[in-house]
């Protein structure tokens, strides 16, 4: 697109970034261990990446549009509920409806937040709580088991033998919502809205609308995910996705989505998502204790924001 | 000269007028809503029910005492969960306990509060030095946090063996628990801070007019560290507390305390877009939430509801407060 206008050196070299990062970290783990380069090990890569670039993606929307979604784990963890719930009811239905059910579960937060004026992180903090409530009730705080999963099971294949089904929807989506915002008006009016919101007013860009739809958008993916989720573990739980969050946004902050909005893409997202994932299976390879790969988070989400924040927007910083 | 002071004097009436009635509807709606449950169910009436709900409110409220402060500049802290569990872990490693020969008491104690408030601090550098916002300079510091916590945690469980640790959650002083009255403590000396020194006005004043601030020279960035250090602090001692009442040190003692804390004080009176509320109102907003979260549990409703009715509660109210300014805020992220 032609909004990057005339990048500096330095600003193209941070574009690169996440691209620079995954090269990085694949030599790295190849060096601790020559056996990551397997087959079985990257197919493992894979299946775990998938449910963490769909939930990136659809939230990368949001970021895009200057807000941020911090209900996407919960909103995926009741999701994975639903659909346990429903796969004996529903069967082959169960999975459009709960990606639809998700959708309209993110676009209620986005209309909140538009109608009622509530910044996006309160809203979606609150939706958190409130769907984590429901996810325990409706699951009674247990596990729900999927005893026929014919359905779902169709995501655990693997393509042509090697490629995960799910990493390859993963993609699949990246690239449709990529596509999407391509061939449409949408990423100019995305872009517009998170540069400069009252710009975008001024200019005609049906901004409440874009950011209604970059919620909605956000949920889909949550049900996907959960969907994912599902297929892998054969059961819904009301926590299950719950530690998803950090690592969905640090994916899109590492990928070099600047959280002040307007700059950053899906790809990105993709890129930074691999990034984590790799962090996360790297670790115990070369011999971290897995609890600091919380601390990881931690550190990457505060140091990825200040590096690709845009400065000239934040003269004061809340 | 009189006319500029009836210029001046008209609008500013109004606003305390405003204010005035903004600061009387929580306790309003507390006593409503006591009532109401009290009409509603015979046991949440009973003189130990209350005692409960008061006893049941003090880590909350030392919580909230934090969080108030940060939540007067306009910022916000997700990141107690992860301080209170890495202090949960300190001090339960510091004092009596089956995983080590310590033994420091008191000076164990103070070390967790210490290192809540390093915590604190580097997330305020994170804010003020790399401009990261934050929220999310707080979301990662409750991750290191956790992270910490689960390093020091190991495998194996710390329960502690500390008398007085224990104690303090056990024993009674004139029929509230030493929690209780550490709370109240925490509560005086937060509304001291806030009334009376330097760190608690500008708060207020960073809040309401940050720019005004700078251009009158103050420097804000050493106080708006200062702030997140002493919300890290009172998080730090909510940890230790949480420690006190469980008698172990878990990853998880903090779990729900940060949304619960951003709860009662939104519901309080403190709004989130800074400069308003203060200590007492937030106490307010804690007998607020724990009210109505032990009266929905005796007249009925499942425990797991808790969540949803706080969550229900804070976008409630921000929408409430914000109203008024809606068509002056085009611009919402």
């Amino acid at each position: 697109m032609s909004t990057a206008v005339a990048l500096k050196p330095t600003q193209r070299l941070t574009g690169f970034m996440p691209l620079i990062a995954l090269a990085a970290l694949v030599a790295a783990l190849t060096i601790a261990d020559p056996d990551f380069l397997t087959q079985r090990s990257l197919i493992a890569v894979a299946r775990t990446a998938a449910p963490l670039i769909v939930l990136a993606a659809g939230a990368t929307l949001v970021v895009l549009c200057g807000g941020i979604d911090l209900s996407i784990a919960a909103l995926a963890s009741l999701s994975t509920v639903f659909l346990a719930l429903w796969l004996p009811d529903l069967g082959g239905l169960a999975t459009p409806a709960v990606i639809l059910v998700a959708a309209t579960i993110g676009a209620v937060q986005g209309v909140a937040h538009v109608l009622l004026r509530i910044p996006s992180f309160i809203v979606t903090l609150g939706g958190m709580s409130i769907l984590s409530a429901v996810a325990l009730v409706v699951s009674g705080a247990g596990t729900v088991r999927v005893v026929d999963d014919s359905t779902v099971r169709w995501l655990d294949l693997y393509l042509a033998g090697y490629v995960p089904m799910s990493a390859a929807m993963a993609i699949i989506v990246v690239a449709l919502i990529a596509v999407v915002l391509k061939v449409t008006p949408l990423r100019s009016w995305i872009s517009a809205t998170g540069y400069s919101e009252s710009a975008a007013r001024l200019a005609g860009t049906p901004v409440d609308l874009v950011k209604i739809g970059a919620f909605c958008v956000s949920g889909a993916c949550a049900g996907l995910a959960a969907v994912m989720l599902v297929s892998r573990q054969f059961s819904g739980g009301p926590t299950m996705a719950d530690n998803l969050l950090l690592p969905a946004v640090a994916a899109i902050v590492v990928g070099g989505t600047a959280i002040t909005g307007g700059h950053g893409s899906v790809w990105r997202s993709l890129a930074g998502a691999l990034v984590v994932t790799l962090l996360r299976v790297g670790l115990p390879i070369v011999g971290v204790p897995s609890a600091y790969e919380q601390i990881l988070y931690g550190a990457i989400i505060v140091v990825a924001v200040a590096l690709t924040l845009d400065r000239s927007k934040v003269s004061t910083v809340k | 000269m009189t006319v500029t002071s009836e210029v001046v004097n008209a609008p500013r009436r109004q606003s305390r007028r405003g204010a005035s009635f903004r600061d009387a509807g929580p306790p309003v709606a507390l006593i409503v809503i006591f009532l109401i449950f009290a009409a509603l169910s015979p046991q949440f009436r009973s003189t130990d029910n209350v005692q409960n709900i008061v006893d049941a409110a003090a880590v909350l409220a030392v919580v909230t005492c934090g969080i108030t402060f940060v939540l007067m500049m306009g910022s916000i802290d997700l990141s107690a969960a992860g301080v209170m569990g890495a202090c949960a872990l300190t001090v339960s490693l510091l004092v009596a306990n089956n995983r080590n020969d310590n033994d420091f008491g008191l000076l164990g104690i103070a070390v967790a509060v210490l290192l809540g408030c390093a915590f604190g601090c580097v997330s305020g550098l994170a804010l003020v030095l790399l401009k990261v916002p934050s929220f999310m300079a707080t979301l990662g510091m409750s991750a290191v946090g956790l992270g910490v916590a689960t390093l020091m945690f190991a495998g194996v469980q710390p329960n502690i063996s500390d008398t007085m640790v224990k104690g303090l959650a056990i024993e009674r002083f004139l029929g509230f628990s030493y929690l209780t009255w550490i709370a109240a403590v925490c509560i005086l000396v937060g509304w001291l801070i806030q009334r009376y020194t330097r760190l608690g006005r500008y708060a207020f004043a960073i809040g309401g007019a940050e720019e005004v601030l700078l251009l009158s020279g103050v420097k804000v960035n050493p106080y708006k560290v200062a702030v997140f250090a002493l919300a890290g602090a009172f998080y730090g001692l909510g940890g230790v507390m949480v420690t006190s009442q469980l008698g172990a040190g878990l990853v998880q003692a903090g779990d729900g305390y940060d949304f619960s804390a951003i709860t009662a004080a939104v519901v309080g009176g403190t709004l989130l877009t800074g400069g308003r509320g203060g200590i007492l109102h937030s106490a307010v907003g804690v007998m607020l939430v724990m009210v109505l979260t032990n009266g929905l549990v005796q007249i009925g409703v499942s425990p797991y509801w808790q969540g949803g009715v706080e969550g229900l509660i804070v976008v409630a109210a921000v929408a409430a407060a914000v109203i008024p300014q809606r068509r002056r805020n085009q611009v919402v992220k």
